[in-house]
């Protein structure tokens, strides 16, 4: 089976499925972005007492919070989080993710399980890495800093 | 004076590519992953900053034209990258001093790059195994001509899908 293949008819749970944070509604801005940090991860995942998604607060929320320099970093992030998690199950396929990522411009994907609670994380980067596993042969093993090309010609 | 050119001899002659098996691949998209060249992908708008530029500055023209992350040239040279991860990281506990400072004391230097001759595969793997998740692309001179992230490998992989 090829690539194409695999995307159509596997689930998402072949992808790396990343240990989400999750943190209430009336955690701070800052504990977000301390967690992020610790983590380093670009998402945390706001959960209600059950621990089922309400909303998600990333770090382009965290850029966007910044600039608006009205707030403080202390308020709760219920009122700053995106109100919806789109999260998906982990017997969804890949492709089915793919399209979700490219319809509604998502990063991060929460995962859930049959009764509605958060058990991971995926999106832009699981997908990268699964994909990149299809192709060994090509990890560059060029160096970071050497040239593809020589600014003069060798020999005589 | 002008040599003749003398024929090979009969029977003598080598194919150096007689041994050569083209990879197979199982469909298109593997095949268009591993032989197109990256400028097949949408590598371009990007936007280039000065390492003098502020960076409470920068975080609002990132937020203004919504991208993840800006590249740092002085000249035609790439310095760095400056990303939502080096604000995360390096601004948001101290902002009020941390945002005054200069860009170029707080963007990730000297990032992995790629060639706009290396294929869509190359790039993804710079990219997982690097963990970067944006990625510049150079061309001969090494001069910036696009950047590569993981939005517009996402366009570039839905085609196959639709």
């Amino acid at each position: 089976m090829g690539l194409r293949q695999d995307i159509i008819l596997q689930p998402i749970s072949e992808l790396s499925i990343r240990e989400a944070i999750t943190l209430g509604p009336e955690a701070t801005v800052r504990e977000c972005a301390d967690q992020m940090r610790r983590h380093k991860l670009g998402c945390v995942v706001v959960v209600d007492s059950e621990g089922k998604p309400v909303g998600k607060f990333t770090e382009r929320l965290l850029m966007k919070f910044l600039v608006d320099h009205s707030h403080s970093l202390d308020e709760p992030v219920k009122g700053f989080m995106y109100q919806e998690s789109n999260s998906m199950k982990e017997s969804d396929t890949i492709a089915r993710l793919l399209a979700r990522m490219r319809t509604k411009m998502l990063r991060f994907v929460p995962v859930v399980d049959d009764a509605g609670k958060v058990i991971g994380l995926t999106g832009q980067k699981g997908l990268i890495e699964y994909i990149a596993e299809h192709f060994p042969r090509q990890v560059k093993t060029r160096e970071l800093k050497s040239k593809l090309f020589m600014d003069q010609r060798e020999g005589a | 004076m002008k040599r003749k050119r003398r024929d090979a001899p009969p029977g003598d002659f080598q194919d150096p590519l007689s041994n050569y098996d083209p990879p197979i691949y199982a469909d298109d998209m593997e095949k268009s992953l591993c032989e197109d060249s990256i400028l097949d992908l949408k590598t371009t708008p990007f936007r280039t900053v000065s390492p003098d530029m502020k960076v409470c500055d920068a975080i609002k023209l990132m937020v203004e034209i919504d991208v993840a992350c800006l590249l740092v040239t002085e000249g035609d040279k790439l310095l760095g990258i400056f990303s939502e991860r080096d604000v995360l990281n390096k601004v948001t506990q101290d902002f009020d001093i941390a945002s005054q400072k200069p860009i170029g004391q707080v963007m990730t230097q000297d990032p992995m790059a790629v060639y706009e001759t290396d294929t869509p595969a190359d790039a993804l793997n710079i990219m997982a195994t690097a963990g970067f998740r944006h990625i510049p692309v150079l061309d001969v001179d090494d001069k910036v001509v696009g950047i590569l992230g993981p939005r517009r490998i996402t366009a570039y992989l839905q085609h196959y899908f639709e």
